[in-house]
């Protein structure tokens, strides 16, 4: 970022055409966080870059912490948490998954750390593209996932992720995918410093650290209390989507733009409704807007939230559809697309409820053009039931 | 155990795992299986004082600002650190662990810089040590033979016990051979004046002019309860070579008697001086600031010369002539010159002192002219005037603990009951002679007490517990090197001592060495590793995991919590300096 990039002046609103690891830096700058500690990787280096040059012009007033690994990484911001420091990582892919142990502390800690994750498929093959994988396969680490369709939305989930994080106490990972979003500039509206002051107030932990009255963090914790901490933590995530949709609520009546935790679009009914989540949805947005003015019975669904998972908002959205497509740019070998799994198992108890068509596409990077999402549909309306668990896009044979 | 928080419900649940309560009913103290503590251990340096310096104390003081501390400190063992700092050939340097660090830490200039910081204080103080207080004066009475640095040790030590001390000095002035035998450029007599009269004013009595022998027998000394005898080693050991009875050849320390008492003396534009310890290069370098030009005659190298590296380098710099690997067999005269018959050496095996022996060359032999030749080939004690039946052997007086003598009541130290004869030797037998008279005197064992005051393994003692009696000792284990923690060390070069510039400093007779300012002395202090002894670093409690190293509100308390200290030894290891020992726990 250069100079001139600094904020608008209160009141004024600036647009700016800037890549979305761009618009990471502007929504942790917005955010006073006060401790950054990352590990470069691409393609999530460029924040790394803009964060630190931003501190060292004191653009940024945080405590910028260079690290040998990205568990160090995480493990610096519990620290920091847990002293009472918004903080902030980011990272990809390998340097997630390294950071696996640190992400189930720092949830079982409760800490309200923000990270964002730049999708990058896992090797080998060696690869640096985009694929959900390394993010869907940290679900189960008590982390909020939040999956952004564009820069703007970036920005604002960064700005929302800390209100969340921290009125339930709970971390938060943010989502974009590698080179479609990281390193593709859109205008952005990067609001004012006051504004989103006015948004997110200072943090405050609820057991801060006071050397005069010592306590001890995180300390053994023997089977006739584990438990009971694990049901807190679920408590705590079973409440996430309606304090989400507030702050979003908030967000939106401020700054005049929200996202809902999962969005119907597209015409009402359907015989053939396509999930998607990330950058792909908007793709998907064309093609069925172009399919439904030739016609075509279809309609979308975007899930910007998959932990947790959303199973009310995702039923409501999928009322009335008689078929379900959905594009999972990952896979979970065994089972197949991990968010048509999470469907099955969000739709077996309802009734009524309509077959799920899991297709898996655009692993490592390829593009999952309109053509592709078109044959998935077509797909889907040939066919009463699916052939498989798994249905292959794009796949040479 | 303490209060166990029972929950019933989650709700009465934290929603994080923190601590309820304190587990200071857990006295973790229980696990430990081994127990650190602090102790202050002997540094190398006092163990191989022969004078017995606190080293590291003083040198702490110093560190702290606190050069009258460092000077009051130095008194509690040492009379003379004036002197001490710039005549003893500092074998505390030489075992300074620092040495295998960078550079050893310049002692001898450390404690000059106390003594002479000192001398520009106010008023009489004496070391710390007010003039004994009439109430506390005891009766008995002890004379000691010889005002040397020997003699007014043991004087000094006694009067601070408020002995009534009379010191007989054969010469018409106190000082011995630090005014007789030591060049004044190497110690200007307002330093020796300056500490003698020190002693002087704690009330010792010094009659000068009374040689011990027939007019005066010790044997005859009445109405004192102990005698010490000190006289020193005055007269020069002979080369036992023809002609060295002969006009023009002089013994060396006639010859720096009588230029240190301002005599006039004949000698020649050429001397040869015939030896290699420090006698033969201070007679060599008083000719040269006499105008004379010596040559040095030495049977072996350089590498076995007896005599102090630094003064070799400065004789050398001053124009002093060596010729090593010559021995003199005869001395001849012809119309004034002397030729002095010489042979050349080899070196062969080692001897029993463990230098090689010079082995003659045959049919070497050369000439040497000159028109005076001075002998200085070692020194020895004159012990004619002893009382007959006192136990000798080997030109010494044979003592035991303390200098006690085979005669009651009678000791003897210094360089009349020793091989090894430098100041700082004759200071520590005067010191252990001081304490083993007060011994005798009081009926107590000075086996037993002098065994408790040994610095490291001895024969060096500290006698600050002796006067300070419930006071903190150290541990006499020496710490090695090997028992530092050099994590904590930054390499930093030695401060050097200015040296009066070659050739200015042969016009006369003034010092040659510019001691320390504060500035330097500070520098130089604060290299010191302070083996053994506890500086406040405060690492154990930076570094103690169970938080039991307590302190006061501005100091450590050197204190361990034992409630809670596990014995993990992690205080012990990162004690930069050995402070803090660890032993098995007895349970």
């Amino acid at each position: 970022m250069s100079e001139e990039s600094d904020l608008p002046q209160r009141g004024s609103k600036m647009k700016r055409i800037i890549t979305g690891n761009q618009a990471v830096a502007y929504g942790v700058m917005l955010s006073h966080v006060e401790l950054i500690s990352a590990y470069p990787i691409t393609p999530q280096t460029t924040i790394v870059e803009e964060l630190s040059e931003l501190c060292a012009r004191g653009r940024v007033k945080a405590q910028f912490l260079k690290v040998e690994s990205e568990h160090s990484a995480m493990a610096a911001c519990i620290g920091a948490s847990t002293g009472g420091v918004r903080a902030f990582t980011a990272t990809s892919s390998h340097g997630l998954a390294y950071m696996h142990e640190m992400l189930h502390w720092a949830s079982g800690a409760r800490l309200p750390i923000v990270l964002v994750n730049v999708n990058r498929a896992l090797g080998p093959g060696w690869n640096i593209w985009n694929d959900q994988t390394d993010s869907l396969s940290q679900r189960d680490t008590g982390w909020i996932q939040l999956y952004c369709e564009k820069n703007q939305e970036v920005l604002d989930t960064i700005l929302q992720a800390y209100r969340v994080a921290e009125s339930i106490s709970l971390p938060v990972m943010v989502v974009l995918d590698a080179f479609v979003l990281s390193h593709t500039s859109e205008a952005v509206d990067i609001p004012s410093e006051e504004k989103v002051n006015g948004f997110l107030p200072p943090y405050s932990p609820k057991y801060p650290v006071d050397p005069m009255k010592p306590i001890s963090y995180s300390g053994i914790t023997a089977p006739e209390h584990y438990l009971e901490f694990r049901y807190k933590i679920e408590k705590a995530m079973e409440g996430v989507p309606a304090v989400a949709r507030e702050v979003d609520q908030q967000f939106k009546s401020r700054f005049g733009r929200g996202y809902d935790l999962i969005e119907r679009y597209g015409k009402d009914g359907g015989e053939v409704l396509l999930v998607t989540s990330g950058a792909v949805t908007s793709t998907a947005r064309t093609v069925i807007r172009n399919l439904s003015e030739k016609g075509w019975d279809v309609g979308g669904v975007k899930v910007k939230m998959v932990r947790p998972f959303p199973s009310q908002e995702i039923y409501q959205a999928l009322r009335g559809a008689k078929k379900v497509a959905v594009i999972d740019r990952n896979i979970s070998f065994g089972v197949g697309g991990i968010i048509a799994q999470e469907l099955r198992a969000c739709l077996y108890h309802r009734e009524n409820r309509p077959p799920v068509f899991g297709f898996v596409a655009g692993l490592g990077g390829r593009d999952i053009t309109p053509d592709l999402i078109e044959e998935a549909i077509q797909y889907t309306l040939d066919h009463s039931r699916p052939d498989g668990d798994i249905l292959w896009l794009g796949l040479k044979k | 155990m303490g209060n166990q928080i029972v929950i019933n419900h989650e709700s009465e649940m934290p929603y994080v795992p923190i601590s309820q309560g304190d587990m200071e009913w857990n006295k973790t103290g229980t696990w430990r299986t081994q127990r650190p503590f602090y102790e202050d251990k002997t540094p190398p340096c006092n163990a191989a004082c022969p004078a017995g310096n606190d080293i590291v104390s003083f040198i702490l003081r110093i560190v702290n600002g606190d050069f009258e501390g460092a000077w009051n400190l130095i008194g509690e063992e040492n009379p003379f650190p004036g002197i001490c700092g710039r005549v003893c050939f500092h074998p505390c340097e030489v075992k300074c662990n620092r040495g295998r660090f960078d550079e050893p830490i310049a002692i001898h200039a450390l404690e000059r810089f106390v003594a002479d910081f000192a001398s520009h204080l106010p008023g009489q103080k004496v070391n710390g040590t007010k003039r004994g207080e009439a109430s506390k004066r005891r009766k008995e009475k002890v004379a000691i033979i010889g005002a040397g640095p020997c003699g007014m040790t043991c004087a000094y030590h006694l009067a601070r016990r408020h002995y009534d001390v009379t010191v007989f000095e054969s010469l018409p002035f106190a000082g011995g051979v630090l005014r007789t035998g030591i060049p004044s450029y190497r110690l200007p007599r307002e330093v020796l004046d300056r500490e003698l009269s020190s002693i002087e004013s704690l009330g010792v009595k010094i009659r000068t002019g009374v040689p011990a022998g027939p007019a005066m027998k010790i044997e005859d000394l009445r109405g004192y309860g102990a005698i010490f005898i000190a006289p020193g080693a005055h007269q020069s050991r002979r080369l036992q070579v023809p002609g060295e009875r002969s006009r023009h050849v002089l013994n060396g320390l006639e010859f720096l008697r009588a230029i240190n008492l301002g005599e006039e003396i004949d000698i020649g534009a050429r001397a040869a001086v015939i030896g290699g310890g420090n006698t033969a290069i201070d007679v060599a370098r008083s000719l040269i600031r006499l105008g004379k030009h010596p040559t040095i005659l030495y049977r072996r190298t350089r590498e076995e010369m007896p005599a102090f590296e630094e003064e070799i380098i400065e004789a050398i710099e001053e124009g002093v002539e060596f010729k090593f690997l010559v021995s003199p067999i005869h001395i001849r005269e012809e119309k004034g010159v002397k030729r002095v018959e010489c042979l050349r050496m080899k070196l062969a095996e080692r001897d029993e002192t463990g230098r090689r022996r010079p082995v003659p060359l045959r049919d070497s032999s050369f000439f040497i002219e000159a028109e005076s030749v001075i002998v200085a080939a070692g020194e020895e004690a004159d012990l004619s005037f002893l009382p007959r039946g006192i136990k000798k052997r080997d030109g010494i007086v044979l003592t035991q603990t303390g200098g006690r003598t085979s005669f009651e009541g009678t000791f003897a130290g210094g360089d009349v009951a020793a091989r090894e004869r430098t100041v700082a030797h004759a200071i520590g037998s005067g010191k252990r002679s001081a304490v083993a008279i007060d011994c005798y005197l009081r009926g107590e064992d000075p086996e037993r007490v002098l065994q408790s005051l040994l610095a490291g393994n001895g024969p060096s003692i500290s006698v600050f517990p002796f006067f300070h009696p419930g006071g903190t000792s150290r541990n006499p284990h020496v710490v090695a090197f090997e028992e530092l923690n050099m994590d904590y060390f930054e390499k930093g070069r030695r401060e050097k001592e200015t040296k009066y510039p070659f050739p200015e400093r042969i016009k006369g007779f003034f010092e040659v060495t510019a001691g320390f300012n504060e500035r330097t002395a500070s520098e130089e202090a604060g290299r010191c590793f302070n083996c053994g002894t506890c500086n406040e670093c405060e690492n154990c409690y930076t570094f103690c995991p169970d938080a039991s190293i307590l302190k006061g509100a501005k100091s450590l308390s050197h204190q361990v919590d034992y409630d809670f200290c596990k014995g993990c030894g992690i205080c012990f290891t990162e004690c930069p300096r050995r402070a803090i020992s660890l032993r098995e726990e007895a349970r």
